[in-house]
């Protein structure tokens, strides 16, 4: 009745299924625990995790994360602009001159550009701005964060204006518009949702980045910081040195910096998810 | 082609990048010259630099990964493309994307915590009871903080990455394929087996990009790997890998002589590789996809 095949057929799905569950099971233990472990930590110190100053190694109160909330703020604002505006310009360049040999090579350089690992970008900001203007700055960190992020938003627009379909272009400019006023009138507003999309996953991408701030935002925690010239922190950054750290009271707060982040990319990924499902409506 | 100077920015970044690191890592090259590659003592005091280990680490934790990965990408792939459908299927592809784009430092915080722990109980001490004859098995797992948690660390962060990428090029090989196969009579494993086959040079390229890309990782390997400058065959010793070392030793690097410039030179080589490898995927992924759209 059962002949080998179908018992190895059945066999192969279950050990698929099987796999395939164990790669997501770390992902649901990590959403799990951090909710639990952060959300304890927000609670005891209650409201003032958003505006009050981190602890030192022995306090008993645990304070909170203002100066790196406020820092990471900074930096994206900053970088996020340059990153999309120099991304959105490249984009329409290969899109609009995809057999151009300029356009041929900016793609393979946004390739290479991405698999440089970052850290190597903060030593090179490093060198760069930090020395030059003795000090650490929100300014460079923005500046590391842009280099890091470009390739990606390069990615997803110039994917976006591709997606449009020909026949757009070819009825703008029929009806004799310019090349700059088919891309500004038809092409952006048709691919709009989807640059949306790549804008948002771009500002999520710089909000959690660790390495390329290692070296060049320094670590501004005794104040909140207001100025682009001044040394800040960030959140990933904090996460990072309070994990590592022995004390157990910067482990809590690590926890409930770490919930914050995590809650914040969450928003974010359902944000795209509702503009893509508005995109196929 | 008003737009020629902002594109153009992109290249400018790139050069400008690979300059400033070889520029800085020259001093280190022509002091010590290859002597650096071959020994793996640090001791910045008396001016000795060695690579060997943080280099080795690298890579084996990136082929640890990048194995970890693929164990559980390809189950993973063959059940988002084959075996779901509708609702269920939309939520585990969510959860996927959802997984890309968590930041690494929530998935250090967690390793550091938690997986290490469980990997030290229940995979590192088993194993060396069990297997201490075996060099990779011999040593004790003192911490837990060791190449094979890195590995291991990375290689979950990299599965939703390296899944992407191959049911991508599960979705270019054109339906006929598939069709011919179930028209014969063939079963679904059958029919899988023959895909995957034809994808292979593309699942090939994914695991280099995946290669690529945990060479580089930083915030995990620092908060698993152990950080120490210790070469050895065991995979449940401590070691480095070089971000790690970059991140540990960068900011003192100043008061010694030569060790900025040395670890320029370890971040060069690192570069170099993944840059290299990510060129050759692609190489690959552009020649498969000429040859496989009929």
């Amino acid at each position: 009745m059962y002949s080998w095949r179908k018992i190895r057929e059945k066999l192969f799905t279950c050990i698929v299924t099987v796999f395939s569950l164990l790669a997501i099971a770390p992902i649901i233990h990590l959403i799990i625990v951090v909710s639990i472990n952060g959300g304890m930590a927000m609670l005891k110190a209650g409201l003032n995790f958003f505006t009050d100053l981190p602890p030192t190694p022995y306090s008993k109160e645990i304070g909170g994360i203002a100066p790196a909330i406020v820092g990471t703020a900074i930096v994206t604002a900053i970088s996020l602009p340059i990153t999309i505006s120099l991304a959105l310009f490249a984009a329409i360049m290969t899109s609009e001159f995809p057999r151009n040999p300029i356009s041929l090579t900016i793609d393979a350089v946004a390739r290479s550009l991405a698999s440089i690992p970052t850290i190597a970008i903060s030593m090179i900001v490093y060198v760069l701005v930090v020395v030059p203007m003795n000090r650490f700055s929100a300014l460079a960190g923005a500046i590391a964060l842009a280099i890091v992020a470009m390739p990606y938003a390069y990615t997803y627009i110039s994917t976006a204006l591709r997606s449009v379909p020909a026949v757009y272009r070819e009825a703008a400019l029929s009806v004799a518009m310019s090349r700059w006023g088919t891309v500004l009138r038809v092409l952006i507003p048709i691919a709009g949702k989807s640059i949306v999309v790549g804008i948002l996953m771009t500002m999520a991408r710089i909000m959690g980045e660790t390495a390329a701030l290692l070296f060049t935002v320094g670590r501004m925690r005794a104040t909140v910081p207001f100025s682009p010239t001044e040394p800040v922190d960030a959140i990933p950054l904090l996460i990072f040195d309070y994990i590592l750290s022995p004390y157990e009271i910067w482990h809590q707060v690590a926890w409930g910096a770490t919930a914050f982040l995590l809650l914040a990319y969450v928003v974010i990924f359902l944000a795209v998810k509702l503009v893509v499902k508005e995109v196929r409506m | 082609m008003s737009l020629l100077p902002f594109s153009l920015s992109l290249l400018a970044i790139l050069i400008i990048s690979i300059i400033v690191i070889m520029q800085r890592s020259l001093e280190a090259l022509q002091v010590f010259g290859y002597r650096l590659f071959i020994s793996s003592t640090w001791n910045p005091e008396i001016g000795v630099y060695g690579l060997l280990a943080p280099l080795v680490g690298s890579i084996v934790t990136s082929l640890l990964a990048v194995f970890f990965a693929l164990v559980f990408s390809l189950p993973l792939t063959i059940t988002i493309t084959e075996h779901l459908r509708g609702i269920s299927k939309k939520i585990v592809t969510s959860i996927v994307e959802l997984m890309g784009g968590i930041p690494t430092i929530v998935y250090a915080v967690w390793a550091s915590q938690y997986l290490v722990p469980f990997l030290k109980t229940f995979i590192m001490e088993p194993l060396h009871r069990m297997f201490s004859f075996i060099p990779l098995f011999s040593c004790r797992p003192a911490t837990g903080f060791s190449v094979l948690s890195a590995g291991f660390a990375i290689g979950i962060s990299i599965i939703p990455y390296v899944t992407a990428l191959m049911i991508e090029a599960y979705h270019s090989i054109p339906i006929a394929y598939k069709e011919a196969c179930y028209g014969i009579g063939a079963t679904r494993y059958e029919t899988i087996r023959i895909m995957l086959s034809l994808s292979r040079p593309a699942i090939l390229a994914a695991l280099i990009l995946g290669l690529a890309r945990s060479l580089g990782e930083t915030t995990i390997a620092v908060a698993t790997v152990g950080n120490s400058m210790y070469l050895s065959a065991c995979l449940f010793a401590p070691s480095y890998t070089v971000p790690a070392l970059i991140a540990s030793q960068f900011a003192n690097a100043h008061l010694y002589a030569h060790a900025e410039s040395v670890l320029y030179t370890s971040i060069l080589v690192v570069m170099l590789i993944s840059v290299m490898l990510s060129f050759y995927a692609s190489t690959i992924l552009i020649r498969w996809r000429s040859r496989i759209v009929v």
